[in-house]
């Protein structure tokens, strides 16, 4: 600090010294007989450059560094402010580079390696049994894991799904998702309440007093943060449960499970193989200090091995057991379309650097007459050098600056949409990492753009520039260089644009392709009936007098009861099995087709198409589970080439043998990105006894309208009744979120890419026409027409573009197999796709060089031969 | 026309304009001009200092702490900064000049005319 300001009084003691030689000189003079003015004027043509003096004095000084900066700052923003067009346009592309690879690779940090949100979180363990792809534990196992202690400190289990809706009663009822945890789960993650106490063991017992904790959220945002809510009671579908705590507000449940409500698990100390029900739990345990990885799995092996010869029935060769860090586990399979994405954002970092570079090397090229005079009254390389990369810094912190706003932004929009495709987004903070991150990939952007550039255009040929009367850039205007920057802009935004399109194709072919039904007007309305209240009621009656109420509404067409909508398939799963061919093996794990019990006027409302046969009339529904209609999938997979109208299906379950009467059109019955499955439609009000009450209504009209209509005459039916409504529309565009997410990022970063590579193509020929001019004007006074002229220019053009494109497809080529888990319907070797982005890239580059193509051929040669 | 050498700090060896500076700083204070014209004096106008070079070498020399420098009334009535030795500069001057003289010996020898 002191330097900077003492460098303002030494700058004019250096001045003062200065011209205090030119004064004596000048009385040296006059003594020796000259007038005082010639006197004067003789020193000071004596003394030479008093500026060039001064600053090689300056250099010589210890803070000489620091002066320089200060100078350097000020003649690189007086630069940057001569330019504003230029300037604003390399901040931009910077900000845009920056923001997006920050954001991207912060997302990337928090699943990979931000550490979880509990104390000691590497000691956290998923650990469950393998059969085929399903990764749980069996209820005894667990109870008899977590006795021994000797390489866990703690197991501790959940619900294998996580969290179940239920209703939480009172005046005005919502649902909540509860999750059933073992008494230890809080502890084992190392957290403790807010404010109240953790389960005991003895609530585990069936029979125990039932107890239930609170999320902090749901404390807030429903119980209006009461403070005596510790000790209430609560009812959740109507069974009621006492407050004993409240979660702290940082409390993330682990593997991305949503949960408003713990309570706990049914466990009893003498659970066995032998118990009529087994039920399936997620395990997490947390390895004893000291415990190696490896000697917890020997000891879980041991464990397995003992449950193994406990139940050999059970665990057959296919079970195995595992173990895996749990942040390894909640990672998950977020990594396909993390490396897609940070692919994208590193190629788009990539563009935006070569476009400021190639702006940078064209603008420094357009200055090396204010380079080369500078270096011709005495600055050395060096010093230019650093002048430039002034300039560069100064560029890139005014990118990095403007790019952090744009993550700070744009995090939350991202952490919006593509919840549920990643893990942890809620722990994306614009915090120090994610400035961390910014600031790494910034100084790699300055290295990129900045410092080569300058190192080349720090090299002036004093002599060449001077002399040739300032033409600019002739000495080459950095020409191999800035090309290849091109070629490498297009190869990168090939690569991008490809992606991006195979992306969205796949997001069209989802919602377009073979739908199977008509999802416009078709609202599916749930109403959860559930625990107590499912008891009680006469389910016939109540879903007999729903319908009646909610086919009296105006505006509904059709309205049916259906476990299922034309998107799901339906909540039994069982063994296909038909009345002409033997049964399959008891346990079957194969062969499986979905069912739902419909109503009569369920494919109309839904609007599936019965291909052949018929629907279900009134009648049918006194003989439930007689009669069947199949899908298409079914058809094809399970009665090739035969009728399968008149065939008896499904034999062993409620209601023997079922007729088919129909066949159905194919839909998106396990969801939009999946092949149609077989599936059956029954002649019931419900095959699953826990099934919500669920209708699907055709309705012409207002669908805000509707439901609110719905509701009020619901409640006179059962007051306090829950009704949850989503058109099939919405549906869909719930299940296509994730590749809407894919398309619209990876299509905005391919869009500033293509936007990049264009201007940079234009940029480069815009500047070669400009450089070749007197050459074009030669050719053209000795005969050559405007269109070889033309031709010329776009030649080159062709070559840049052919040879990026070429590149770009090669690159896109090994890119391929990290797409293809994105993908629906489309390989990532389409050639389809490949030639459209060609053709797209090609002519949108070429229209690019046609401009000052044209303008080389506009050139009069009169003029810019006398020009040179 | 005279003929003389300019001197600058790369044409000539480096030190050697160090030297001179402290050698004719021995006789007592003088500003840059001074020293300048006693140079050029004293080698009978055979060697010229470039200013480009005595005021960087001058401060150069002052922060090494061979010189020390204070503002004085020059003899045209002119406020000027003036340059002395220090004892540290004095005991580096008798160093540069035992390395001069051996320096000189030394291109004196290569330069005699090869027996034969």
């Amino acid at each position: 600090m002191w330097r900077i300001f003492g460098g303002r009084k030494r700058e004019m003691e250096l001045d003062e010294e200065l011209q205090a030689h030119i004064d004596i000189e000048a009385a040296r003079l006059e003594a020796e007989g000259l007038s005082n003015e010639k006197a004067a004027s003789e020193a000071r043509r004596e003394f030479g450059s008093r500026a060039l003096v001064a600053e090689r004095t300056r250099d010589s000084w210890g803070a000489r560094w620091l002066t320089g900066v200060r100078q350097d700052l000020e003649y690189a923003s007086r630069s940057c402010r001569r330019a504003p067009v230029f300037s604003v346009a390399v901040v931009i592309s910077l900000a845009l580079g920056i923001g997006d690879a920050t954001l991207v690779f912060s997302v990337a940090d928090t699943v990979y390696l931000r550490p979880l949100p509990y104390p000691a979180p590497d000691q956290l363990m998923f650990v469950a049994m393998r059969i085929f792809h399903l990764e749980m534990t069996l209820s005894p196992d667990y109870v008899a894991w977590r006795r021994d202690h000797s390489a866990f400190h703690e197991l501790a289990a959940m619900q294998y799904h996580g969290g179940n809706p239920a209703t939480l009663g009172g005046k005005d009822p919502v649902e909540v998702r509860v999750t059933r945890v073992s008494y230890n789960f809080v502890t084992t993650l190392g957290v403790q309440p807010a404010m109240g106490r953790n389960f005991e063991e003895g609530e585990e017992l069936p029979n125990a007093h039932k107890t239930a904790m609170l999320t902090y959220a749901l404390w807030q945002n429903h119980f209006r943060s009461r403070r005596d809510i510790v000790g209430q009671n609560i009812e959740l579908d109507g069974v009621t449960y006492q407050v004993i705590s409240v979660l702290p507000q940082s409390f993330v449940m682990p593997l991305e499970v949503q949960t408003d409500i713990l309570t706990s698990l049914p466990i009893t100390p003498t659970m066995s193989h032998h118990d009529p029900g087994l039920a399936t739990w997620t395990v997490i345990g947390r390895l004893r200090p000291g415990v190696t990885q490896a000697q917890a799995f020997a000891n879980l092996k041991s464990l397995f091995a003992a449950s193994k010869a406990d139940a050999p029935e059970i665990f057959r060769d296919d079970v195995s057991v595992m173990m895996e860090p749990l942040q390894q586990r909640m990672a998950g399979n977020a990594g396909a379309l993390l490396l897609v994405l940070s692919g994208a954002v590193g190629c788009l970092l990539m563009i935006a650097c070569a476009n400021v570079a190639n702006l940078l090397l064209a603008r420094w090229s357009a200055r090396s007459r204010e380079l080369a005079v500078r270096a011709a009254i005495g600055a050395r390389r060096g010093r230019l050098v650093r002048q430039l990369l002034t300039e560069t810094a100064l560029y890139c912190t005014a990118g990095s600056a403007a790019g952090m706003a744009l993550t700070v932004l744009s995090l939350r929009t991202v952490a919006y949409f593509a919840a549920g495709l990643l893990p942890r987004l809620n722990e994306v903070k614009g915090d120090g990492r994610v400035f961390g991150i910014a600031l790494t990939v910034s100084l790699l952007t300055m290295l990129l753009f900045g410092v080569l550039p300058a190192l080349r255009a720090g090299r002036v040929d004093v002599q060449s520039v001077l002399q040739h009367a300032g033409r600019p850039g002739i000495s080459g205007g950095y020409r191999t260089a800035r090309r290849a920057l091109v070629v490498g802009e297009v190869a990168l935004s090939v690569v991008l644009v490809w992606g991006a399109v195979l992306l969205l194709e796949t997001l069209w072919r989802m919602q377009h392709d073979h739908l199977g039904f008509a999802p416009e007007h078709a609202i599916s309305v749930s109403i959860p009936l559930r625990g107590a209240t499912a008891a009680k009621a006469n389910r016939k009656a109540l879903t007999e007098e729903m319908l009646a109420s909610i086919q009296r509404i105006p505006g509904v067409m059709n309205a049916s009861w259906g476990e299922c909508t034309p998107l799901t398939g339906g909540p039994m799963g069982t063994s296909f099995s038909r009345s002409d061919r033997p049964l399959p093996k008891p346990w079957d794990r194969g062969d499986t087709v979905t069912g739902c019990a419909v109503g009569p006027e369920y494919f109309q409302a839904s609007g599936m198409r019965l291909v052949r046969g018929r629907a279900f009339a009134e009648a049918d529904y006194d003989h439930p589970q007689t009669l069947a209609i199949v899908n298409e999938a079914l058809a094809r997979q399970y009665f090739p080439g035969e009728d399968p109208i008149g065939h008896q299906i499904d034999g062993r379950r409620n209601g023997g043998w079922k007729t088919i009467v129909g066949v159905a059109a194919d839909s998106k019955n396990q969801g939009l990105n999946q092949p149609p499955a077989p599936q059956m439609f029954l002649n019931d009000l419900v095959l699953y006894p826990g099934s919500d009450m669920d209708f699907v209504v055709r309705y012409a009209g207002d669908e805000a309208l509707f439901s609110g209509t719905v509701r009020a005459s619901l409640q006179q039916i059962g007051p306090g009744l829950l009704v949850n409504f989503e058109s099939l529309d919405q549906a869909m565009g719930r299940m296509s979120a994730g590749s809407r997410f894919n398309g619209m990022l990876v299509g905005s970063f391919a869009a500033i890419a293509f936007l990049m590579a264009v201007v940079g193509v234009y940029g480069v020929l815009a500047f070669a026409v400009g450089q070749r001019a007197p050459e074009i004007g030669i050719r053209m006074a000795l005969g050559a027409g405007p269109l070889s002229v033309q031709g010329l220019v776009l030649k080159e053009g062709a070559a840049l573009v052919g040879i990026g494109t070429a590149l770009g497809l090669a690159m896109s080529f090994v890119a391929g197999r990290y797409l293809t888990t994105l993908l629906y319907d489309i390989t990532a070797m389409d050639i389809r796709t490949y030639a459209a982005v060609v053709l797209a890239i090609g002519i949108a580059a070429m229209t690019a060089a046609w401009v000052p193509a044209r303008r080389a051929a506009s050139l009069d040669p009169t003029v810019t031969l006398r020009g040179s | 026309m005279v003929e003389y050498l300019l001197v600058n700090h790369i044409d000539l060896l480096h030190g050697t304009l160090d030297l001179m500076i402290l050698q004719t700083l021995k006789w007592g204070p003088q500003h840059g001009h001074g020293i300048g014209q006693a140079i050029r004096a004293s080698s009978r106008d055979a060697l010229q200092v470039e200013h480009g070079s005595l005021y960087p070498a001058l401060h150069r020399l002052e922060r090494r702490g061979w010189l020390a420098a204070e503002w004085k009334m020059s003899e045209a009535n002119r406020r000027a900064r003036y340059y002395r030795l220090t004892p540290k500069g004095k005991k580096q001057l008798l160093k540069e000049q035992s390395r001069w003289k051996a320096l000189v010996r030394a291109v004196a020898q290569t330069m005699r005319p090869a027996r034969g």
